[in-house]
C-alpha cells in the first residue's frame, strides 16, 4: 500500500515537473535567441510577411542575403493568403516573441503603432532615394515607423485591344475629361455590343477603394480629410449634402448603369472577375495594377491594358478627374518591443540593402512584382498596367488616399457592405446616406 | 479510514492526473481568462486593459445586429439538424439492409467529413458561383440563373444545404451504429405480429435508436452552432454581411473591430445559449430512451 503511495506522489512529481520543464525551456530557447542577435557579431532575424503569395520568393532574397552577409540569417514567418494574418502577429506579441521585421498593412502599422522603431532620424536619407512624395505617404502621426516599398494605383483598367475594337479608334484616356466623356464612352462602346465596365461586387472593391474616394477627394492634405471624417463621426458634416461625395456616386451610377455584371452583380468572384476583363470579355474593370498577379501567368489573355482616371464631376480641372489614386499599402516596420539594438540595426541594414541593391530591387520588382516608389530602379516590372499607373505617378497626377489609414479597421466590411446594397438595388442614395450616416456617428462611441 | 481516501487520490491521479492536467491547462483556464476578459475593454495594440464591469453584456443585449445575427444562427441550425438528422437517419436505414455496394456508399457519404471545412466551402463556392450558373444560363433553370451566394435567402439555403451535406454522412455512422445493435429477434417478433416495414421503423427501431438521436442531436446542434470555417470559405459573410453566423461574427468583432472584450462576450452569450439548447433536448430525448 505504501508503495502505491509513493508512486502516486512520484507520478504527480513528474508531471509538475515536465510541465515546468517545459516552460524552462522555452524561456531558455528565447534567452538563446535574443543572446544571439548581440554574440559573436552573428544576428539572428525573423521576418513577418502578410504578402504570403510571395513567400518562396522572400526566402530566397534573405538565402541571398545570408550569403554576402553571412552573419545575419533571417528566418520567414509565413501566413496564409486571406488567411488569419493578424491574428498571427497579435499571438507572437502577446507571447513576447515579436517578429524583428513586419511586413504589414499600413494600417496595421498604424494601430501597433507604439511597438515599431521610430525611424524619423532617417527620413532625410529615404527621401533622398525615393520619389517625390513617397515617403510623406508613409508618414503616421508625422512619424516614420515604417518604410514603404512598393506603391499601387488603381482606377478604370481599359483592355486596349477591346476598347479600340469598339471604337474603331486609337483610345486616347486622356480625352476622357468629364463624367459626361464617361457616359457617352460607355454608351459607345455599349453600342458595339460590348460590355463596357465591370464592378467586382466585394466589400473591399466598392468600400474601400471606390468609397474611400468621396473622404480622400476632400482635399489634398492628409490632415484636412482627417478631419472631414472626424466631423462625419461627430454628426456636423453632412454626407448626404457633401458635394463631392455625390460626384463620387453620380460616376458610380454610371458604372451602375453600364456594369457588365448587371444580373448578378454580388458574385465578388475576383478570379472570374480578373480572368474575363483581361480575356477581353468587357472594357473596363475598376480594378488595380495589382490584377497582374492574378492574370499575368494565365493563357490566352490579352497584352496591353491601361489604367484611366475615373471623372467625378463635369468641371475637367476638379481634383480626382484626371488622377489616379495611389497607396503605399504595405510598409516594413522594425520591432521595437522584444528586439535587441544589434537586430534593429541589421534590420535597418537589411531594408536599405533591398531598397538600393540590384539584388534586391531585382527580387522585389521582376520576382515579386512589385512597383517601388524609389529613384534609380534598374530592374523592370513586366507588368503592363504597373507601367501605366507609373506614368501617372511620375508625372504627379496622383490622389492622396493616405486617409484610409487612419479610418477604423472595420470601415470597407461595414460601409462596403452598404455600397454592395446599394449596387444590387436592395436600397436606394437615401438608403445608402442614412446607412453611411449611422456607421460614422456610432464611431464616436469608441 | 483516512488511509484509504488517500489511496483513492492517489490511484485517481495516477490515471486521471495527466489528462486533468491538460484539461485544466487547456479548457478551464482560458475559459475562466476569457471570462474575465469580458469584463474589460481589453486593447491588443496598446496591451492595456481597464475593467468595465457588465458594460460589455450591455451593450450586446442592446446591439441589434448581434441579436439578429444570433437569431439568424438559431434558425441555421434548427433546419440544419432537422434537415441533417431526417437525411442521415434514412441513408442509415437504406445503407444498413445489406444492399450492393453497401460500404462504397457509406465511405462517399462519409468522406465529406475527412475534408476541412475550408476546402468543402471554397469547392461549393465554384459549385454555386461558376458551375450553377454556368448550367442555369445554358438550359434556362431560372433557379440557376444566377449565383446562389448572391442573394440573401439562397446564400443561408446554401450555408444550411452544404453543412447538412457535410453531416449527414457522420450522423449516418452513429445511426448505423444504433440499427445495427437493434436485436433481430424483436424484429422477428414484429413481422410475425404483422408489422410492415413503416411499422417496424416507427414502433422498433425508432424506439430502441433513441439512444442514438440524443447523440445525433447533440453533435449536430453544437456542430451547427459553431459553425465557423464553412461561412468563412463559401459566402465570407455576403452579401452584405447578411450571412454572418454566431461565430463569424465574434471574430469579426475581436479581430477585425479589434474589440475583444465585446467579441469574447458575445462567445459567453453563444456558449450559454448551446449549452443550454443542448442539454435540455438531451435531458428530454433521454427520458424517452426504452430498453429491448
Amino acid at each position: 500500500m505504501k508503495k502505491l503511495r509513493i508512486l502516486a506522489l512520484a507520478t504527480c512529481v513528474a508531471v509538475i515537473l515536465s510541465s515546468l520543464a517545459g516552460c524552462g525551456k522555452g524561456s531558455n530557447s528565447q534567452n538563446a535567441s535574443a543572446a544571439s542577435g548581440s554574440d559573436g557579431g552573428n544576428v539572428a532575424l525573423t521576418f513577418f510577411n502578410t504578402s504570403a503569395e510571395v513567400n518562396t520568393q522572400f526566402t530566397d532574397l534573405f538565402n541571398a542575403y545570408h550569403q554576402s552577409h553571412p552573419n545575419v540569417t533571417i528566418t520567414l514567418i509565413p501566413t496564409p493568403i486571406g488567411g488569419q494574418q493578424i491574428q498571427q502577429f497579435q499571438s507572437l506579441l502577446a507571447s513576447k516573441k515579436p517578429a524583428t521585421m513586419a511586413n504589414l498593412d499600413i494600417g496595421t502599422v498604424y494601430t501597433y503603432k507604439d511597438k515599431f522603431l521610430d525611424l524619423t532620424s532617417e527620413k532625410n536619407y529615404y527621401e533622398g532615394i525615393a520619389q517625390a512624395g513617397a515617403i510623406d505617404s508613409a508618414m503616421l502621426d508625422n512619424k516614420l515607423i515604417g518604410i514603404p516599398y512598393t506603391v499601387q494605383g488603381y482606377g478604370l483598367l481599359y483592355n486596349t485591344r477591346v476598347v479600340n475594337k469598339a471604337l474603331g479608334t486609337t483610345f486616347d484616356p486622356s480625352t476622357i475629361k468629364t463624367r459626361d466623356d464617361l457616359a457617352s464612352l460607355f454608351k459607345k462602346i455599349q453600342a458595339a455590343g460590348v460590355p463596357p465596365v465591370m464592378i467586382h461586387g466585394a466589400n473591399w472593391s466598392v468600400g474601400a477603394h471606390y468609397l474611400a474616394l468621396s473622404y480622400a477627394l476632400q482635399s489634398k492634405n492628409v490632415d484636412d480629410t482627417r478631419k472631414f471624417v472626424g466631423d462625419l463621426e461627430k454628426g456636423t458634416a453632412d454626407l448626404s449634402k457633401n458635394q463631392i461625395y455625390n460626384n463620387v456616386m453620380d460616376t458610380f451610377d454610371i458604372m451602375k448603369q453600364y456594369n457588365y455584371r448587371k444580373n448578378d452583380p454580388l458574385v465578388g468572384d475576383y478570379a472570374k472577375d480578373a480572368s474575363d476583363f483581361a480575356t477581353g470579355k468587357c472594357a473596363f474593370f475598376f480594378m488595380g495594377d495589382w490584377i497582374w498577379s492574378q492574370v499575368g501567368t494565365l493563357k490566352g489573355i490579352d497584352k496591353d491594358f491601361g489604367v484611366m482616371p475615373i471623372p467625378f464631376s463635369n468641371n475637367a480641372s476638379d481634383y480626382g478627374n484626371s488622377q489616379i489614386p495611389v497607396s503605399e499599402p504595405k510598409l516594413w516596420a522594425i520591432d521595437n518591443s522584444g528586439s535587441t539594438p544589434a537586430q534593429q540595426a541589421a534590420a535597418k541594414d537589411f531594408i536599405k540593402w533591398c531598397l538600393t541593391s540590384k539584388e534586391g530591387q531585382t527580387a522585389l520588382v521582376e520576382k515579386m512584382g512589385f512597383n517601388l516608389p524609389y529613384k534609380n530602379v534598374t530592374a523592370k516590372n513586366t507588368n503592363p498596367v504597373a507601367a501605366s499607373t507609373s506614368k501617372y505617378i511620375d508625372a504627379g497626377k496622383t490622389i492622396n488616399i493616405g486617409i484610409i489609414t487612419y479610418l477604423p479597421s472595420d470601415y470597407y466590411t461595414k460601409t462596403g457592405d452598404s455600397m454592395l446594397k446599394y449596387l444590387a438595388g436592395k436600397i436606394d442614395r437615401a438608403g445608402l446616406n442614412d446607412e453611411l450616416t449611422s456607421y460614422w456617428k456610432s464611431q464616436t462611441a469608441h | 479510514m483516512r488511509q484509504k481516501k488517500l489511496k483513492n487520490v492517489g490511484t485517481f491521479l495516477i490515471f486521471g492526473g495527466p489528462s486533468l492536467f491538460a484539461f485544466t491547462a487547456v479548457v478551464l483556464i482560458p475559459l475562466a481568462f476569457g471570462l474575465y476578459l469580458t469584463f474589460t475593454n481589453w486593447n491588443m495594440a496598446t496591451g492595456t486593459h481597464a475593467f468595465i464591469g457588465l458594460g460589455n453584456y450591455k451593450s450586446i443585449l442592446t446591439d441589434k445586429t448581434y441579436l439578429e445575427q444570433l437569431w439568424f444562427t438559431i434558425k441555421y441550425a434548427l433546419l440544419t439538424v432537422v434537415i441533417s438528422n431526417v437525411g442521415a437517419f434514412s441513408l442509415g436505414l437504406i445503407l444498413s439492409k445489406g444492399l450492393k455496394g453497401q460500404t462504397f456508399f457509406r465511405t462517399g457519404f462519409f468522406t465529406p467529413n475527412l475534408i476541412g471545412g475550408l476546402i468543402l466551402g471554397y469547392l461549393w463556392q465554384f459549385l454555386f458561383t461558376q458551375v450553377l450558373p454556368f448550367m442555369g444560363q445554358k438550359y434556362g433553370w431560372a433557379i440557376f440563373q444566377t449565383s446562389w451566394l448572391s442573394d440573401t435567402t439562397k446564400a443561408f439555403w446554401a450555408l444550411v444545404i452544404v453543412n447538412a451535406w457535410q453531416l449527414m454522412g457522420y450522423l449516418m455512422i452513429v445511426y448505423i451504429a444504433g440499427f445495427v445493435s437493434v436485436p433481430s429477434d424483436i424484429l422477428e417478433a414484429a413481422a410475425i405480429d404483422g408489422a410492415g416495414r413503416f411499422r417496424k421503423i416507427i414502433s422498433v427501431i425508432l424506439p430502441l435508436s433513441v439512444s442514438s438521436i440524443v447523440v445525433c442531436l447533440f453533435l449536430s446542434i453544437s456542430r451547427s452552432f459553431l459553425t465557423y470555417d464553412l461561412n468563412l470559405a463559401l459566402t465570407n459573410g455576403g452579401p452584405y454581411g447578411s450571412t454572418e453566423l454566431a461565430s463569424f461574427h465574434i471574430v469579426q468583432k475581436a479581430f477585425l473591430s479589434n474589440e475583444y472584450g465585446m467579441g469574447q462576450a458575445e462567445a459567453v452569450i453563444l456558449f450559454i445559449v448551446v449549452a443550454v439548447i443542448a442539454l435540455t433536448q438531451s435531458a428530454f430525448m433521454k427520458r424517452l430512451e426504452v430498453e429491448a
